[in-house]
């Protein structure tokens, strides 16, 4: 009996041996798939995989009854890291498993396009209403100058979550490591979120960072931690500890902070002192993505004000759409001078854009993070 | 014919088998052979036995190791502690209700464990009664048990008990009650009857119980990543961040080979130790 499973084991290990040639990781050599429209009518189906609550209840059926796409959107986009762990054995091999849109925040766009995993498109061909409505402020960002494969969903700020009646008195980020807070405050365990809001406490502008301080901002908040000032690292779950006053204040984004507010009218957003951190979350075309062509169809419906302001009435995160506000204006005025969802140039006046790291110092800082993190 | 009979056990073993090396031999090489690569996510994971990926998570990571065992080992001595009374008494004194306490045993399972891990959340939150309680006759730390690894621990012993009480009942509800009469009639005391019989006689309940629940809370990371705070991260929650969030993946794959050898090494001194006989059964002994 036992030289049966010896057999077994080595046929199977013979297999494997096979299978291991291949490669793990590793940027694509293939040329970039470029997509574009045509005369073409977008048709057929369109699997969308978006963040959960992040869009309104009409704007998936509407599209389906202006177009005849028949749409299947999917909310199993839960955080970067996780969703890019789960999908990149299949992007590498240029499988986007029936997604024709994702929607990945800035950094990981960026990471995502440096690997060949992306679909490059033509804005002012095949996107009328983003080359007419998308911000100005949004038009060339750094890792994407042309938004050549990559249009914003919604963006947003990170800042500070406060509960007013708990801690009346936080401001600025240099206020979580007061010590009369030790063990209830939370920081985001996303580097490129936490970090740059502690270097701009400590008066460093994240844009010009080196890798020297980001190590040196991360030792401060390891030792925070270490001490037990800082109670935990979160995803967005810190609504839960916040809700329950486990947590005075935390940092977090400035959509949570209005959804909280409606169930609890003493949490509250605070620009910090210092600025906050601005991001977007953006539609991409995964290699292999089945239907393109609705792909960049949706891609422009919601650039139509009319539908980007039914989608920031109901998640109000910041619209990169203009004249989103002033649809909504008639419909929610309070809504639509609310600074968080239609921020004005002065209110994010001290803040910076999500910052992009160097290729080459990544690595060391996302360990040096995780390891500051997971204690 | 004969030669049809001879091949019946290995046709019984197939699919068994088959299982194994697809789920289980394949991905253990799969994973070897990663666990020797070099490099990163842009430029790639290159295969150079690369061995210090093995000393590199050692030295990062020890103290999570150790945190793991502790916490695992602290939850099996506790699940043993509340579980063999509950299963004596359900055995002996269930009468019959003994069906349905078996049943209330495996009743949360019908809610999925992370909805029972984050209730726990709710249960020990700052403000919550219990949790005021202990901290008013000075059982807490800084007022609370969340985010400690007190709750870590509890979180573990709650979620893994039924592992340890159904092997337990099971080898107590076997046991030959004539054996503790008979004890007793050459006049051994109740507390010489259970340490001389009973106890022995359930060794195997307590060995496969012990197991059942060491191995899994050694390498669970929800308990730590719901219940625990920044300082309670386990050997899993860092796996789990290797993989998924820093995408190190030769990092998470030798930490998972290092996570398992050395339960393997701790379950081949604990059988030793605690005899080969206790989990086998007598069978063992005699062949």
């Amino acid at each position: 009996m036992r030289k049966v499973v010896i057999g077994a084991a080595g046929l199977g290990a013979a297999m494997v041996i096979a299978a291991c040639g291949g490669s793990v990781g590793g940027g694509s050599d293939a040329e970039i798939t470029t997509v574009s429209k045509g005369d073409a009518k977008a048709s057929g189906t369109l699997v969308i995989s978006n963040w959960p609550l992040y869009i309104d209840e009409e704007t998936v059926s509407n599209f389906e009854k202006d177009t005849g796409v028949q749409v299947k959107y999917v909310e199993d986009y839960n955080d970067n890291t996780g969703f890019f762990g789960k999908i990149r054995p299949q992007l590498e091999q240029g499988e986007s498993g029936g997604r024709s849109i994702i929607v990945p925040t800035d950094w990981m766009a960026s990471r995502m396009d440096g690997l060949g995993y992306l679909q490059h498109f033509s804005v002012p061909d095949d996107l009328p209403n983003v080359e007419a409505n998308l911000r100005e402020d949004l038009k060339s960002p750094a890792f994407d100058p042309d938004r050549a494969f990559s249009v914003p969903w919604q963006s947003g700020m990170t800042g500070l979550i406060v509960r007013t009646d708990l801690a009346p008195d936080i401001r600025s980020i240099n206020d979580l490591f007061d010590p009369k807070y030790k063990g209830k405050v939370t920081m985001l365990s996303e580097l490129r979120d936490t970090v740059p809001l502690v270097m701009k406490a400590d008066g460093i502008n994240p844009d010009d960072a080196t890798k020297e301080d980001w190590l040196k901002t991360i030792d401060k908040i390891e030792s925070a931690a270490a001490s037990g000032q800082i109670r935990d690292f979160t995803g967005n779950d810190y609504a839960g500890p916040m809700v329950r006053g486990d947590v005075v204040a935390a940092i977090g984004w400035s959509g949570d902070a209005v959804q909280l507010q409606a169930d609890n009218p003493d949490i509250e957003y605070r620009m910090p002192t210092q600025g906050c951190i601005l991001w977007s979350d953006n539609m991409v075309i995964p290699v292999g993505a089945p239907n393109p062509n609705a792909a960049l169809e949706w891609i422009n419906y919601v650039y139509d004000p009319e539908v980007a302001a039914d989608i920031a009435e109901y998640v109000n995160y910041i619209t990169p759409v203009d004249g989103a506000k002033e649809v909504l204006a008639k419909k929610n005025p309070k809504l639509a001078n609310n600074q968080l969802i239609f921020p004005s140039a002065s209110y994010t006046a001290d803040c910076s854009n999500q910052p992009s790291l160097d290729a080459a110092d990544e690595q060391e800082i996302e360990q040096a993070f995780e390891r500051a993190i997971t204690g | 014919m004969s030669g049809g009979r001879r091949a019946l056990p290995y046709l019984l073993l197939f699919p068994g088998l088959l299982w194994l090396v697809v789920f289980f031999v394949i991905p253990l090489v799969y994973m070897g052979e990663l666990s020797l690569r070099t490099g990163s996510l842009t430029e790639g994971f290159f295969f150079n036995w690369q061995f210090s990926n093995y000393s590199d998570v050692l030295s990062d990571y020890s103290q999570q190791f150790l945190r793991s065992f502790i916490y695992a080992g602290v939850a099996t001595l506790l699940a043993l502690l509340i579980a063999y009374p509950l299963s004596y008494a359900i055995s002996f004194r269930g009468g019959k209700y003994r069906n349905l306490l078996l049943f209330l045993v495996v009743a949360p399972f019908f809610t999925t464990y992370l909805i029972r891990t984050i209730a726990w959340q709710t249960i020990l939150t700052d403000q919550s009664p219990l949790v005021e309680f202990l901290a008013s006759i000075g059982l807490t730390s800084n007022g609370r048990i969340l985010d400690t690894p007190a709750s870590v621990i509890a979180g573990l012993t709650y979620n893994f008990l039924p592992f340890m009480i159904l092997p337990l009942y099971t080898s107590i509800d076997t046991l030959d009650r004539r054996l503790i009469e008979a004890a007793k009639d050459l006049y051994a005391s109740s507390k010489t009857a259970f340490l001389k019989v009973t106890l022995p006689l359930t060794a195997p309940g307590i060995v496969a119980g012990t197991l059942l629940t060491f191995i899994p809370a050694s390498g669970d990371y929800v308990n730590a990543y719901f219940l625990g705070g920044r300082n309670q991260a386990m050997i899993g929650n860092v796996i789990q961040s290797n993989y998924l969030v820093t995408s190190n993946y030769p990092a998470a794959a030798a930490l998972a080979f290092i996570l398992m050898l050395i339960i393997l090494l701790l379950v081949v001194i604990y059988i030793r130790f605690a005899g080969s006989e206790a989990l086998m059964g007598d069978e063992a002994s005699t062949t």
